[in-house]
């Protein structure tokens, strides 16, 4: 008996004292069928049980954002008649497992989180962490989650329009795959909600048949992996991108004709949350018949048919009368509707299997009554600080082999060319800039969208990172004038039993409630992804970041590249953190990180957001802006060649080392022009409230990179290495 | 001259609300041509069949859509002589309806390939190279898996000898025999090209040569 129940625990990755609370919640011992769906709603991944205490903290909202609590996505009020919906999630496990399907699902996932809100998917980003890329199965992974991004997204006809690709060794073993998504309602377009109502109104469920694909995803997703993750591959699910497009056309188009009370998309732990969480948010009940369920395998058990993660489903509550025009405009598009039973006054969800009555429970009893942990953690001390920098020895031409072979410098384009990025006809700057602009259908502004984190920093300190991770895409932002709105976070952190890892939790948490709250950019949507954990190996915690923002308009954005040959180069230096964090990236271990707090990072964000606004206003002349990324001036130069305009930073910038040319400044950025005295002028009494400096470091040349006097580069074979696929 | 252009929609079709609007932008009334109806071919001045991933590129890009109702009534159309444009998987479902010659097949490199292409216009003698030149380079964006146009060698030479070559790549990106990116039949009414003129309206957008098409 005892034997049984260890077993029975380990099956549904359930806790004694889990099993206990279960127990004294129900007065009983939880039936068949109940344990499956308590191993499901009170896994990490559903339930959220050891973050949810900390995630209370993102409670700022302000006139844009109106308090949506428990929808699938945040929503951002644009005014004129626009708003957006917006949210990033991960798909890190099932990724690992296999790659292509699981970040072709992933994408499919966060659309569906959008569009089921009532809202038209407008763009799509990514944020991606890899190993070494000599690390085993590295470049399968990373190939496999390209063509799983691209096969998905493109099909689904919404661009792909920003990334962010990052390598660490602490992601051999768990890669981290972030989508993000932004939905737009445009005039007239109605917002659907998830709190199921109306007693007597029908439960149906919509899009592609119920397979076996996914059953036990969420638990899955809500441990650690042992050595053997390959025997995990039944539990991925498997997508297919056209029926997804065809889901969002109809469901859009049921919105539309207002057929719908409800609506919730078929996530982690398939019908058993959407179900469980449309009763228990609207507090009411459902009767619902299992073998109603349109099935690809007719063997599947009722337990198989709750727990499967099939792709492109959703469950919506309509009105008796409306269904029949509900279900000739799902037939139109080729897509099944089932009536699984209805919505009752009284708040208990009874599951049948024919007559059979499998449970007949209160949602709360599970939803609701989910365990909250409060893992312990250790306040926070700052990392890796130093009075005085010391400067690594460096040779330029071997640090420069050393970035170009292992990823630390490259373009991407052999990633982002996989993607369609303007599909849609609105997109005005995509993957090849720090930020992505898409033009608003109604109002013509711009709306922007940036992606931030930097494991580099995060491994340095983590309270500092995650202030990074939301101040970096903000800063990239301002400098093409738009103005932050809203934030939307993927918590990927390993263990959270593991003190350290909840203390850096914790604290990335606080900085980036401080840092939202400073940027005016409430945190409106997010997921939290835990025990991205290989035996006891924990990847670097990375909280990913994903920005909102609003332009005026999509014209004259400056962009991040050379634009003319002989102009000059110049510096905007602050120095909130100095750092030799790209250089100790590349195996030098005597870097250093110094911080200082005292500077007012938000206010300088402002002042550059106005910049592009004072730019255009005073004529001033500029072409070219961009921020100074992790390695320093040099790295950032290079970022900003092009096929035919290169960089001479021999006869102005005066460093002392080589290490001084990559060392990493928080926040700088770079602005070229041919009016060196005028602009520097501008700047000069622009930025006179904030201590920063003002250099010219270079200028711009035809096909010539020359460091210093004795090094330069190859431009051909630079540009030839540079784009090169890893 | 206000024109009445259809704007074919099947089931993965994505690029037909960008088409409507690039010719309402022009002053043209575009309505949209469901699938599986069939239409009345006086109905329209013009017709457009825009890009996506046609019931889901399942057996060959373009293969089910060109064996679809409304395709009964584009072949009627275009015995009439009238104007059709295919884009992207457009141009692939008129290769499938062979109401175009060649075919179009997976880029050379197997992979799908988004960017800028530089573009030279061959030919201007069709409904769609109003304001291009012979000669002219435009610059417009692809996105496709399958746009390596093929055709047999006698295909090709009848191609080249009556003038069907309408626009051909500066860098060929996908393998396309002479170049190719664009294509008309014999009577130079149909034309399809792989790039995306609907998305290269402003200047905001990278080019706004699609601006030369009507």
């Amino acid at each position: 008996m005892i034997n049984d129940l260890e077993k029975k625990l380990k099956t549904y990755r359930l806790s004694v004292e889990e099993y206990e609370k279960i127990k004294s919640l129900l007065g009983r011992e939880p039936a068949p069928i109940e344990w499956p769906l308590y191993s499901a709603l009170w896994s990490e991944h559903c339930s959220y049980k050891s973050s949810k205490i900390h995630l209370r903290k993102f409670s700022y909202r302000n006139e844009r954002t109106p308090l949506m609590d428990g929808e699938n996505a945040g929503v951002v009020d644009l005014g004129f008649d626009e708003k957006i919906a917006f949210k990033m999630e991960s798909h890190n496990h099932p990724s690992f497992i296999e790659p292509v399907q699981g970040a072709a699902t992933g994408v499919g996932g966060i659309l569906r989180d959008i569009f089921t809100m009532g809202a038209r998917p407008i763009m799509s980003a990514n944020y991606l962490c890899f190993g070494d890329v000599d690390a085993p199965r590295m470049k399968d992974l990373m190939k496999g989650v390209v063509h799983g991004i691209s096969s998905y997204g493109n099909c689904v006809g919404v661009p792909t329009v920003n990334g962010q690709t990052n390598f660490h060794p602490r992601y051999n073993k768990n890669i981290l795959v972030n989508a993000l998504n932004v939905g737009y309602f445009g005039p007239g377009m109605k917002m659907a909600l998830s709190n199921a109502s109306g007693p007597g109104n029908y439960v149906v469920y919509v899009g592609a048949k119920t397979g076996r694909d996914g059953v036990h995803g969420a638990s899955m997703a809500s441990a650690s992996f042992d050595d053997d993750s390959e025997s995990k591959k039944p539990n991925v699910q498997i997508g297919d991108p056209f029926y997804e497009k065809l889901l969002i056309e109809a469901c859009l188009e049921v919105l539309e004709k207002n057929l719908v009370v409800a609506m919730q998309d078929m996530g982690a732990a398939g019908l058993t949350s959407s179900s469980f969480e449309m009763a228990s948010k609207g507090q009411v009940g459902l009767v619902i018949d299992l073998k109603k369920v349109p099935l690809r395998d007719s063997t599947m058990s009722p337990e198989d048919i709750l727990l499967s993660e099939s792709q492109e489903r959703m469950l919506l509550i309509c009105e008796p009368k409306n269904f029949d025009v509900l279900h000739k405009t799902f037939k139109k598009w080729n897509l099944d509707s089932a009536i699984l039973g209805e919505v009752q006054a009284q708040k208990k969800v009874k599951l049948m299997w024919g007559p059979e009555v499998l449970t007949d429970i209160d949602p709360d009893l599970i939803v609701e009554s989910a365990p909250r942990y409060e893992r312990p953690y250790t306040k926070w001390t700052p990392k890796n600080k130093v009075a005085e920098l010391t400067r690594p020895t460096i040779q330029f031409a071997e640090i420069l082999k050393k970035a170009l072979s292992s990823s630390k410098l490259n373009r991407f384009t052999w990633i982002y060319n996989q993607y369609d990025q303007r599909v849609g006809a609105k997109t005005a700057t995509a993957c090849e800039s720090a930020v992505a602009f898409t033009r608003l259908e109604h109002s013509g502004r711009g709306l922007a969208l940036a992606v931030g984190c930097r494991p580099d920093v995060m491994e340095m300190d983590a309270q500092i990172g995650a202030y990074d991770a939301v101040y970096y895409p903000a800063f990239q932002m301002a400098l093409k004038g738009a103005e932050v709105l809203a934030v939307t976070d993927c918590l990927n952190f390993g263990n959270p039993q593991k003190n350290e890892i909840m203390s850096e939790f914790v604290a990335s948490v606080d900085a980036i409630v401080d840092a939202s709250e400073q940027l005016k950019a409430p945190v409106i949507s997010g997921n939290v992804s835990f025990y991205n954990e290989t035996i006891t190996e924990n990847i670097v915690s990375t909280p990913a970041i994903g920005l909102v923002g609003l332009r005026d308009t999509v014209e004259d954005i400056r962009p991040d590249y050379f634009q003319n040959p002989f102009e000059m180069i110049l510096e905007v230096k602050l120095n909130w953190v100095e750092s030799f964090t790209w250089i100790n990236s590349l195996g030098n271990k005597t870097s250093s990180f110094k911080s200082y707090p005292e500077i007012n990072v938000p206010k300088f964000i402002q002042l550059c957001k106005n910049l592009d606004t004072e730019i255009k206003a005073k004529k001033i002349k500029v072409s070219a802006i961009k921020a100074v990324g992790l390695g320093g001036i040099t790295t950032t130069c290079l970022k900003m060649t092009t096929s035919e305009l290169g960089f001479d930073l021999s006869n102005d910038y005066q460093g002392v080392t080589a290490a001084d040319y990559f060392k990493d400044t928080f926040y700088s950025f770079l602005i070229t022009t041919s009016e060196l005295e005028e602009v520097r002028k501008f700047l000069k009494s622009y930025f006179n409230s904030i201590p920063v400096e003002i250099l010219k470091i270079g200028e711009t040349t035809q096909k010539i990179i020359r460091i210093t006097s004795e090094f330069q580069l190859d431009f051909d074979q630079f540009q030839k290495q540079f784009k090169q696929e890893i | 001259m206000s024109l009445k252009v259809g704007v074919t929609r099947f089931l993965g079709t994505n690029c037909d609300q960008d088409v409507r609007q690039w010719f309402s932008l022009n002053g043209h009334k575009a309505e949209y041509l469901w699938f599986e109806d069939q239409f009345n071919s006086n109905d329209y001045d013009m017709l457009v069949i825009p890009g996506g991933f046609s019931h889901g590129d399942y057996l060959r890009c373009g293969a089910l859509a060109a064996r679809t109702n409304v395709m009964k009534s584009v072949r009627e159309f275009a015995n009439k002589g009238k104007p059709i444009l295919g884009i992207c998987n457009g141009f692939q479902i008129l290769c499938e309806a062979e109401l175009l010659p060649g075919a179009l097949l997976r880029n050379k490199d197997l992979r799908f390939i988004d960017g800028w292409q530089t573009l030279k216009v061959e030919n201007t003698t069709n409904a769609f190279s109003k304001k291009m030149s012979v000669g002219q380079t435009i610059k417009l964006p692809i996105a496709h898996g399958e746009g390596q146009f093929y055709a047999d060698s006698e295909t090709l030479k009848k191609m080249v000898d009556q003038k069907q070559i309408w626009l051909t790549y500066e860098n060929n990106p996908n393998g396309s025999m002479l170049n190719i990116s664009g294509i008309t039949n014999a009577k130079h009414n149909i034309c399809g090209l792989m790039p995306h003129p609907e998305r290269a309206l402003f200047d905001w957008m990278g080019s706004s040569d699609g601006g030369f098409f009507l």
